[in-house]
């Protein structure tokens, strides 16, 4: 099963009117490569003007997605819509308003960054130069320097100037902070931040980075063993799942009672962990009520940890045989 | 302003309460002006919605207020809504720490002993707390702890 939960980046003048129609939205999408599966069954959904964060181990199958958006791949099955179009068949009028930093980038090493920006501008109808001037100063990108000798950082800024210049209203971004210092990190989020046009722009970026994830995203998609396990808005993630530390006298009953959803547990003896989502009513005052449970403490999660727990419970959630 | 995405709250919340803090601590004034989504964002390097919702926040609260046209102001009473917040982030807390004690089974004096040492040490170790109450209700505060 997978469960699609539409990220709901809310507020301000980005926030999305509740009518418009989703900047990408995936349904049932299947990807494989031979006998391998890429992607299985993933349903996903961005809310124009927000920004989405996407997570997983390596080789979970993010790169595969941003490729399938941008029409780069085939899926075995289910539908995308990019933008309302279908990125095989329109994939030209796509490329007009979408932008792409690939995870490498490929580029004449024997020309200059002035050579390549004039050369990506070629391709595009619209271009701001007044946008690409500012970023380029801003990121202290030398014009005259040949590709070749350019650092992997400076090498990521020239790709995101190329990216962002014709004002593209999805931006996909695979990988951009990979192998970054942590000052080029910092100026690649902040471009990001900074870039933003006025009317609202949508971007999906992957990321190893939770920190980053957390001061960019609105939305958070999970995805390991190409199946998405989790995606909702960042911060209800890290309000809602708690790691509780309890007694447990004779075991825990299985099922356990409706409305506790466990991503994690461990035990040793009578002491349990469990991290679960609290719901409403909480799922916390449940455990309590169980006879012979005492709960000794109830702890928020960093993003990572909860990432990281995510990433172990490939299914989304923990079977209930493993609870025994 | 330092906002640390390693830390648990969400980092509206961390903004909304550097902000709270620093209307209680005087840094902002009743009736000035907050900075524009993107100024703050670009500074903290975080999505603008993330500040629109920590301004959300802080408008619900009553202690900031919006001008049309001229963007948000810290409110006239502001000042007086952001402390009794401050009170209740504290309860918050030391019930935490009271409930952590009682389930490891130790004696409620014992916990109420242990509080008044940390209290002690905290105020030897920072001389300038960052929200400060009024000067009397830090000295009453204080003999309530001592005794």
């Amino acid at each position: 099963m997978t469960a699609t939960f539409a990220a709901h980046a809310q507020g301000g003048p980005a926030a999305a009117a509740p009518t418009r129609s989703p900047a990408v939205s995936m349904h049932g999408v299947t990807k494989r490569f031979g006998t391998t599966v890429a992607l299985d069954d993933v349903s996903l959904s961005i809310a124009p003007g927000s920004i989405c964060g996407l997570v997983g181990p390596n080789g979970a199958g993010k790169t595969t997605l941003v490729r399938l958006l941008l029409g780069l791949e085939r899926p075995a099955s289910g539908t995308i819509r990019v933008l309302g179009l279908d990125p095989l068949r329109d994939a030209i009028p796509l490329r007009e308003r979408v932008g792409y930093v690939p995870d490498t980038l490929h580029a004449d090493r024997w020309m200059t960054a002035a050579e390549v920006l004039r050369f990506c501008r070629g391709l595009r109808r619209h271009w701001n130069d007044t946008l690409a001037t500012r970023l380029v100063d801003r990121l202290g990108i030398p014009l005259k320097t040949r590709v070749g000798s350019l650092s992997r950082g400076t090498l990521v800024k020239l790709g995101l100037v190329a990216a962002v210049a014709p004002e593209p209203e999805l931006l996909l971004l695979d990988e951009p902070m990979a192998g970054l210092d942590p000052l080029a990190r910092e100026e690649v989020v902040e471009t990001v931040i900074a870039a933003a046009p006025d009317r609202p722009w949508t971007v999906l970026f992957s990321s190893h980075s939770l920190d980053d994830v957390q001061r960019l995203a609105d939305s958070i998609a999970v995805v390991v063993e190409g199946r998405l396990v989790h995606h909702g808005a960042t911060d209800d993630l890290l309000a809602t799942v708690r790691r509780v530390r309890m007694r447990v006298d004779e075991g825990l009953p299985r099922p356990l009672p409706e409305g506790i959803d466990v991503i994690g547990s461990q035990d040793s003896g009578r002491e349990w962990t469990l991290v679960i989502r609290d719901g409403v009513p909480t799922a916390i005052e449940r455990l309590r009520a169980l006879p012979g449970v005492e709960v000794l403490g109830v702890d928020p999660l960093s993003l990572e940890e909860i990432f990281k727990q995510l990433a172990r419970a490939p299914a989304g959630r923990v079977d209930e045989r493993s609870l025994s | 302003m330092q906002i640390d995405p390693r830390r648990h709250l969400p980092i509206y919340l961390q903004i909304a309460e550097a902000i709270r803090g620093g209307v209680a601590a005087g840094t902002y004034r009743p009736g000035e002006a907050l900075p524009s989504l993107r100024e703050l964002a670009v500074t903290l390097r975080v999505n603008p919605n993330t500040v629109q919702r920590a301004y959300d926040e802080l408008s619900r609260e009553g202690i900031v207020e919006s001008r049309r046209g001229l963007g948000l102001f810290v409110a006239e009473r502001a000042p007086g809504d952001a402390r009794p917040r401050a009170v209740e982030e504290v309860r918050a807390a030391l019930e935490r720490g009271i409930r952590i004690g009682l389930a490891a089974g130790l004696a409620p004096e014992s916990i109420a002993t242990d509080f008044r040492q940390a209290l002690a040490t905290a105020t030897r170790s920072s001389p300038s707390p960052v929200i400060p109450a009024a000067p009397q209700k830090l000295r009453r505060n204080s003999k309530e702890a001592d005794a």
